[in-house]
């Protein structure tokens, strides 16, 4: 039990530091990115992750938490960190496509890591309720409810950004490469994505309350 | 998804029906035990399919599971 506790903090703290080199640490270090190796360690902090949850035996939590819930709560924890990487990184859309800018591919990069192992976490969360009802209609009703406040979320996003590009003067807007406004759209469909799997996540654990 | 005006007689049933479990409820019904759960706690209105297939795992009218709050 000491030893299990032990890992599972060894587990945070390698995931804080993989979490500090992907977001906020040093861009170069001996000609090397950081963010690289950051990227690396939070994928291999997440499949040692698995591999623990898959030996946890089934607990009062798993049984009351409905598999609906708990992919809620990992699409939320997982769009948290891709946004949050990405409004990190916003700066470096400023400069050109992203065939003749690195750093912006590099980024692109560590957003489809992150998706992989996004998936592979949520397969291995599933196949704890193999041979049992994984979503039925209350799911249902629940995921077209969140559905609306992802819709509403994008609508917010999309008409803010349309305002302002559209009645900011010219010299405000220096920053608004075609490239950046490429990849603000695509912000926007993350932040719309975050959005509806926190408002799952809490309507599923308002029920419970 | 909170409050409705449906009571249920659910846990009563599955009591009645030996102690029949809210996970053997929710496999006969095919949905998840976290749904039979809501159903009990009164913060979630079934629709009328399970409503129905709820009834017939106990194997009885709808009406004997099923009832307005203000009746």
């Amino acid at each position: 039990m000491m030893l299990r506790r032990w890992a599972w903090l060894a587990l945070l703290v390698s995931a804080g530091l993989a979490l500090w080199l992907l977001l906020a640490g040093p861009s170069r270090v001996l000609g090397f990115d950081p963010g690289k190796l950051g990227m690396f360690l939070l994928v291999a902090t997440t499949w040692v992750s698995l591999y623990g949850v898959s030996q946890i035996p089934k607990g009062e939590l798993e049984v009351m938490v409905s598999p609906g819930e708990w992919r809620a709560w990992v699409g939320s924890g997982f769009t948290l960190i891709a946004v949050v990487y990405f409004l990190s990184k916003i700066s470096l859309f400023q400069h050109g496509p992203a065939w003749g800018n690195p750093e912006a591919s590099a980024v692109a990069r560590n957003l489809v890591m992150l998706l992989i192992a996004w998936t592979v976490l949520s397969s291995v969360v599933s196949a704890r309720w193999k041979g049992v009802v994984q979503e039925d209609e209350r799911d249902r009703e629940i995921e077209k409810q969140a559905s609306g406040w992802g819709r509403g979320a994008l609508m917010v996003f999309i008409i803010g950004l349309a305002v302002m590009l559209g009645f900011s003067p010219a010299a405000k807007l220096e920053w608004a490469s075609h490239f950046m406004i490429a990849n603000l759209l695509v912000f926007a469909l993350m932040w719309g994505w975050l959005c509806e799997y926190v408002a799952t996540a809490v309507m599923y654990w308002r029920d419970r309350h | 998804m909170s409050g409705t005006p449906l009571a249920n007689e659910i846990r009563r049933w599955r009591f009645e029906r030996g102690e029949m479990t809210q996970e053997a409820l929710a496999q006969a019904c095919g949905v998840t035990r976290q749904t039979i759960i809501a159903l009990e706690a009164g913060k979630y209105a079934p629709s009328l399919e399970l409503a129905f297939r709820i009834a017939r795992a106990f194997g009885v009218g709808i009406d004997e599971v099923f009832r307005w709050k203000t009746e």
